[in-house]
């Protein structure tokens, strides 16, 4: 390409209104051998602009396993929600639990057997004094012989 | 879609969406980081892919906006990009050091603010039409060309200083 056609190109490209085509044709001819002296200092431009075309990404990336742990939260939480169920069940059925007859026929068995209890104290105290009979008894046998 | 056509989507356009991370966030690491990021997005929003004309400027906006969001949070806990890198590649540093003019060049568009960077990426590297990265910056033709040309004359202007006081 002729240097003089080069200068006009490159003075649009600077102006912001080159087309792409002009551009590229700018890139080979900078990115040539024979670059005119006097656009020689422009040459650093065009061989940057196409090192940095060059470069690429050297990280792979990584997607998530999106499906799957999906799944697994919620299995999570069914199995959670399963335990604390299970928990709460097993302490509510723990607990004895007595229908209103039930409950009356208790409270009346407490009842008498406290005045059981009452009964058996009263008798064995009246128990305990006879004792003060046999011992008169001992006595008054040993006195009359 | 399942994973082998999303990656057979995506794939074509990952190093486009690379070299446009690493010319905005400049940092090598930071660059495959942004790409990981902008593909999750992509795949959890894998339902709304198909619907778009154009997936690839699709992820490119995406791509743009969270490169500038990352390097506004960086800016606003006032820590700089940490960037070990230069060389790319093997094969870029010895085209590097062949030629000391290239590595002024990529110096030199650091410099430039991000619009202009970005701008300067999509056409002079990338080769988009102007309509293209009008509808990538929700911009229109004029101001792309405008900032683009303002990219250009900022690259020409300080390798022209460089070399006339023989600088690199």
């Amino acid at each position: 390409m002729e240097s003089v056609n080069v200068k006009k190109i490159l003075d649009a490209y600077f102006e912001g209104t080159t087309s792409l085509e002009e551009e590229k044709r700018l890139q080979d001819y900078f990115n040539s051998e024979k670059v005119a002296d006097d656009l020689v200092q422009y040459q650093p431009i065009f061989a940057g602009l196409k090192v940095a075309k060059e470069e690429r990404s050297s990280k792979a990336f990584t997607l998530p396993e999106s499906k799957p742990k999906t799944i697994k939260t919620w299995w999570y939480s069914a199995a959670a929600i399963l335990v604390v169920a299970f928990g709460v069940g097993s302490f509510y059925f723990s607990q004895p639990h007595y229908s209103q007859e039930e409950k009356e026929a208790l409270a009346a068995f407490e009842k008498s057997k406290n005045a059981m209890m009452l009964l058996s104290e009263n008798l064995n105290r009246g128990a305990e004094q006879l004792t003060f009979v046999e011992q008169f008894t001992i006595t008054k046998e040993k006195i009359f012989e | 879609m399942d994973k082998t056509e999303f990656i057979a989507l995506v794939m074509p356009f990952k190093d486009r969406l690379y070299r446009l991370s690493k010319r905005i966030l400049v940092s090598k690491d930071e660059a495959e980081d942004a790409v990981q990021e902008v593909f999750l997005k992509l795949w959890s929003g894998k339902e709304n892919i198909e619907n778009y004309k154009n997936p690839e400027a699709f992820a490119i906006t995406m791509t743009k906006n969270y490169c500038l969001d990352r390097l506004k949070s960086k800016q606003a806990s006032n820590l700089k990009i940490v960037h070990s890198n230069y060389q790319t590649s093997e094969n870029i540093e010895k085209k590097i050091e062949a030629n000391d003019g290239v590595e002024i060049v990529f110096k030199i568009m650091e410099t430039l603010p991000e619009q202009q960077k970005i701008v300067l990426q999509l056409r002079d590297v990338e080769q988009f039409e102007f309509s293209e990265i009008a509808k990538m910056l929700d911009s229109n033709e004029t101001a792309i060309r405008v900032t683009l040309s303002r990219a250009r004359k900022t690259v020409r202007d300080a390798m022209i200083k460089k070399y006339n006081y023989g600088i690199g």
